[in-house]
């Protein structure tokens, strides 16, 4: 099994691959020219390569492919139901379910299932029909359904600028659970909804732990989102950032990319700088060894992800970095692509 | 059989044809016989905003658009809209 990333950019998907003899990275690419590629994953069940896909003229969909990048078919029926009044904007992100379940995530904050490998999509009426709806409002990014996540059969969801929900039932039913989750740009402080998270993970060895990035902070969850604590007051120098990755071995460490602030979305302090935490977010350090000292880049909501061994993020100046967990040092995989959107990572 | 020009990123979705030859008497008629339409048109089955087409070089949205009729000699092309710098 090797590892290849699937580097989503806003001029199609990118694919690298370990170089022969392990020094560097071979880049493949780019697949899906033309198309803004939101997010792109290898789904472990059976290695189809998916892809939210997006054109300003053409509309969003979603792209498979059975042999890596080779050969791609395109979703057949995806949309919203005209009596929503609502339409599709943007394909998000694509998260494999149980058994032959394909989740999407979209804007206008939606949810879609499909059972056969991604051609036909089904809206999810219950979050399409959600009774808070009418108070969500669009991000900058738009109204993204952005992280999906499955544990145990608990089912978590992240729209921004809704909130985060909870389902028990396979999306039968959202519940809100965004208690002490601040909204700074709102009314209320601490609303039921309308928080805007910028990612949710949910920890995969601990699944009662949740952490997020949102615009107004760094939390965790230990309690499966019924309460949240804000930790970006312990040595991160911004509470705001997009990109949020784990260690699967240990639920007590995480990575952030902090911003300067919600007006100016590029590195904290004019550096490169992943902070990491070890204690659950009690302290936070800076884990820089290796990335540029001056910078001022950016990296997505879907720039950062991890696997067993390493942590991988993308910049909007078109670089990936890798670095083993732990950080012990940043290395450049590759530079210049175009502006990367999303990195996922996968043992093929 | 009017012709239905395609430019790149649809041809590339239609398996690389970007030429068609179809029977229609409309320009809407004719797009919905593309493999493409799922891009052409939303799901109310509105052509997408930033999608052109041109008749014999002269942009349908100036005249019926879909209900433009076209002949066996008609020239139907779809461009992306200019957008942007």
């Amino acid at each position: 099994m090797a590892v290849v990333l699937s580097v989503g950019t806003r001029k199609g998907l990118f694919l690298l691959r370990p170089g022969g003899g392990g020094s560097g990275w071979d880049v493949e690419g780019p697949l899906l020219p033309g198309w803004s590629v939101y997010h792109a994953i290898v789904d472990p069940r059976d290695g189809v390569l998916y892809a939210a896909t997006n054109n300003p003229f053409y509309g969003a969909t979603v792209h498979r492919s059975n042999d890596l990048g080779k050969n791609w078919e395109r979703a057949e029926e995806i949309g919203l139901p005209e009596e929503s009044g609502l339409k599709l904007n943007a394909t998000w992100h694509i998260e494999p379910g149980r058994d032959s379940e394909l989740w999407l995530g979209g804007d206008p904050g939606v949810l879609f299932r499909s059972d056969d490998g991604g051609l036909t999509w089904e809206v999810n009426r219950s979050l399409l029909e959600h009774p808070t709806r009418e108070r969500w409002q669009p991000g900058a990014g738009g109204m993204c359904c952005h992280s999906i996540q499955l544990v145990n059969g608990t089912m978590y969801i992240a729209i921004s600028a809704a909130g985060a929900f909870r389902s028990e039932d396979g999306g039968g039913n959202w519940r809100p659970i965004n208690k002490d989750v601040a909204a700074d740009f709102h009314a209320e402080k601490y609303p039921e909804v309308g928080q805007c998270v910028h990612k949710l993970l949910a920890h995969p060895a601990k699944p009662e732990r949740l952490w997020q990035q949102n615009h107004c902070g760094v939390y965790r969850s230990d309690d499966r989102g019924d309460n949240w604590e804000r930790l970006d007051g312990n040595g991160l120098p911004s509470g705001f950032g997009f990109g949020l990755a784990l260690d699967p071995d240990d639920a007590d460490v995480a990575y952030v990319v902090p911003e300067e602030s919600q007006e100016y979305h590029y590195t904290s302090q004019g550096r490169l700088g992943v902070y990491r935490t070890a204690d659950g977010g009690k302290s936070w350090e800076l884990a820089a060894n290796g990335l540029p000292e001056r910078a001022w880049a950016a990296v997505l909501r879907e720039g950062c992800t991890f696997d067993d061994a390493n942590v991988y993020f993308g910049t909007q100046s078109g670089s990936v970095w890798t670095a083993p967990q732990g950080v012990s040092s940043w290395t450049e995989a590759v530079r210049d692509l175009p502006p990367i959107l999303s990195v996922e990572a996968a043992a093929v | 059989m009017a012709t239905v020009l395609l430019p790149g990123t649809l041809a590339a979705e239609a398996g690389g044809q970007k030429r068609f030859e179809l029977d229609a008497g409309t320009v809407g008629e004719a797009l919905r016989q593309l493999p493409v339409t799922n891009l052409l048109f939303d799901e109310s089955g509105e052509l997408r905003r930033l999608v052109n087409v041109y008749v014999d070089g002269v942009d349908a949205r100036g005249g019926r658009l879909l209900d433009e009729p076209v002949t066996e000699q008609s020239e139907v092309r779809v461009v992306g809209a200019i957008a942007g710098g």
